[in-house]
């Protein structure tokens, strides 16, 4: 079924409306006791634990790579002691919390849509209304939580684990001490590199914790809802983290000039 | 229950872990900016800061002593600089240190480098103006530049009249450059001393020939690098000089003592020098053989003239005379 584009556009807006409607009622049910505090715990051990192998292989290598690819570029220019200065502050700027926040929208918000959207399916999100449990307090709070909280975490790991690598690739082939590096590193770094970041990295975990269960929890009836509501979670989420990006770049100029 | 505690305690680690490094990476960004630690204020007033912002480096002697806390201007062409300095250079930065602006190599950023003065003066207290240098500013550099240039539009204005009259042939540089007539001669010279180092190489050779045929080994020289019996020959003839040598000193020694004798008045030899009567009479017998032969003289003039003995002393005379002419002929 094809829909026109007027339909589609309104499809997007009412979509865009849902899911502002849908971050109001987490601000309402998050600051109102009772606190779902042991499902938090469970669910920032599964979010962040369980992700950390994969943020810090996937950092390490970005270090390494970016490192390996600046180096001949650098050399041509006779630049290469600017190389911890270079990627410090672009992997701790930009690319560790997109790059953590793209690999956790591909693991976690995915795991939200499928979990909460077979929950759905199942009706045991319906079950839960009627036996008087606050179904979107125990599944939706608790989780959108624990990525805003667990994200700024798994992103400074990441950084950590990027800039090794990265000083490992220097020591290696430009004989630099892991001492020279870091010190340049933090000789470049600026409270305007390291704020916006951090800062930046909670909206991003809690975009992915939002799309993630707003797909899972207005899943459609059916097992091919559950698919859908995996599979447009990644993509709504990948898409509007770069969104988030966007305007949090914009903002941070304003507070620290780049 | 167990897995749930075991999970919470993984969590827990990994918060901590997270949280410590965040902390630290504050810590040590700060940490480079001199917000924590003991810190002192210092200022200059410079007329042009070339770019330099807050937070830049300040160096004294090369070491990263603090940062550039705020820039203010205080008329139009005067700016205070203010900075943070690490407490402990208290110690080290006096009063007659001068800052400059610099930048950290070509493309790199600006920032303050105060030099030590002679370290005559007192230490700095905080709040102090140190004095200050204008840095050397491209504008500068470039009209210097400009005079260099037209320098050397002079320099090649004249040298383009030199080369001029160098082709036209002009003064001894162009009749060298252009005289055909002096070319071939300097040709034939050449071609001469060419010549010539020709067969002082040959000379060469062949004294060289000749030094290889002389045969060292057979030669005096050969011998006495080469021949051990010559060698042990000319030890035994040193050993004999030593002897000889030896031999001399006692001789010497006993000339010597005769010598005392002689002065101590010992021996005939010091009664014929020291003795005045015997030399008196040596004197008078001589005399008196002088009379004597004297005498004697008369009388065998006498005797020539005697008839009995006249004859024989002609005849004497007349073949003395022979001798005389046949030793003429």
């Amino acid at each position: 079924m094809s829909l026109s584009l007027v339909d589609k556009t309104k499809n997007f807006f009412i979509e865009i409306g849902d899911l502002s409607y849908f971050a109001g009622r987490f601000f309402k049910e998050v600051l109102k006791p009772p606190f779902e505090f042991k499902e938090l715990l469970r669910q920032c051990y599964h979010m962040g634990n369980r992700s950390l192998v994969l943020v810090s292989v996937t950092g390490f290598i970005i270090g390494l790579v970016l490192t390996l690819q600046s180096r001949p570029t650098l050399i041509e220019f006779g630049a290469v002691s600017w190389m911890p200065n270079m990627v410090g502050i672009s992997i701790v700027r930009e690319l560790g919390p997109v790059i953590t926040a793209l690999i956790c929208a591909g693991r976690i918000a995915s795991g939200i849509g499928a979990e909460l959207g077979s929950m759905r399916v199942t009706e045991q999100i319906d079950a839960m209304e009627v036996s008087g449990t606050n179904p979107f307090k125990y599944l939706v709070v608790t989780r959108i939580l624990a990525t805003t909280l667990m994200l700024p975490l798994l992103v400074i790991i990441g950084d950590a684990i990027a800039l090794y690598g990265s000083a490992l690739v220097e020591n290696l082939k430009g004989d630099v001490s892991f001492q020279l590096y870091f010190n340049k590193v933090f000789d470049a770094l600026e409270y305007g590199d390291l704020i916006p970041a951090t800062t930046k990295s909670f909206f991003f975990g809690f975009t992915i914790g939002l799309v993630g269960c707003y797909k899972g929890y207005y899943c459609k009836k059916g097992t091919a809802g559950v698919g859908v509501a995996a599979n447009t979670a990644v993509v709504f989420a990948s898409m509007l983290l770069f969104f988030v990006d966007f305007v949090a770049v914009f903002v941070s100029d304003i507070f620290y000039e780049l | 229950m167990a897995k749930t505690t075991l999970e919470n305690l993984r969590l827990g680690v990994f918060v901590i872990i997270g949280t410590t490094l965040i902390v630290l990476a504050a810590y040590l960004i700060g940490n480079r900016q001199n917000m924590f630690g003991n810190t002192f204020s210092i200022s200059a007033v410079f007329n042009n800061v070339n770019g330099l912002q807050s937070g830049n480096n300040v160096r004294f002697s090369g070491i990263n002593v603090g940062t550039v806390e705020n820039i203010e201007m205080i008329n139009d062409s005067t700016i205070r600089v203010n900075m943070i300095i690490e407490e402990k250079m208290l110690k080290h930065i006096r009063r007659d240190a001068i800052a400059t602006i610099g930048s950290d190599g070509l493309v790199g950023s600006m920032l303050i480098s105060i030099t030590p003065g002679l370290g005559s003066e007192s230490l700095v207290v905080p709040g102090d103006e140190l004095k200050t240098q204008s840095r050397l500013v491209t504008q500068d550099m470039l009209s210097t530049l400009n005079i260099t240039n037209e320098n050397a539009a002079l320099l090649t204005a004249d040298l383009l009249k030199v080369t001029q009259s160098l082709a036209q042939g002009k003064g001894i540089l162009g009749k060298l450059l252009n005289d055909t007539v002096m070319a071939t001669s300097l040709e034939q010279t050449i071609s001469n001393l060419e010549h010539a180092s020709k067969r002082t190489n040959s000379m060469m050779t062949k004294l060289n020939k000749e030094m290889g045929r002389v045969n060292f080994e057979e030669s005096a020289m050969g011998i006495l690098l080469a021949d051990t019996i010559s060698g042990n020959n000319i030890k035994s003839i040193l050993s004999n000089f030593e002897t000889a040598s030896k031999e001399i000193e006692e001789v010497t020694k006993d000339i010597n003592s005769v010598m005392k004798e002689i002065k101590n008045g010992k021996g005939a030899v010091n009664y014929l020098t020291t003795d005045s009567t015997f030399v008196n009479n040596l004197d008078t017998t001589i005399r008196n053989i002088e009379q004597g032969a004297q005498s004697f003289n008369e009388n065998m003039e006498a005797l020539k003239h005697n008839f009995l003995t006249r004859g024989y002393f002609r005849k004497l005379e007349r073949r003395q005379k022979k001798e005389a002419e046949k030793n003429q002929n």
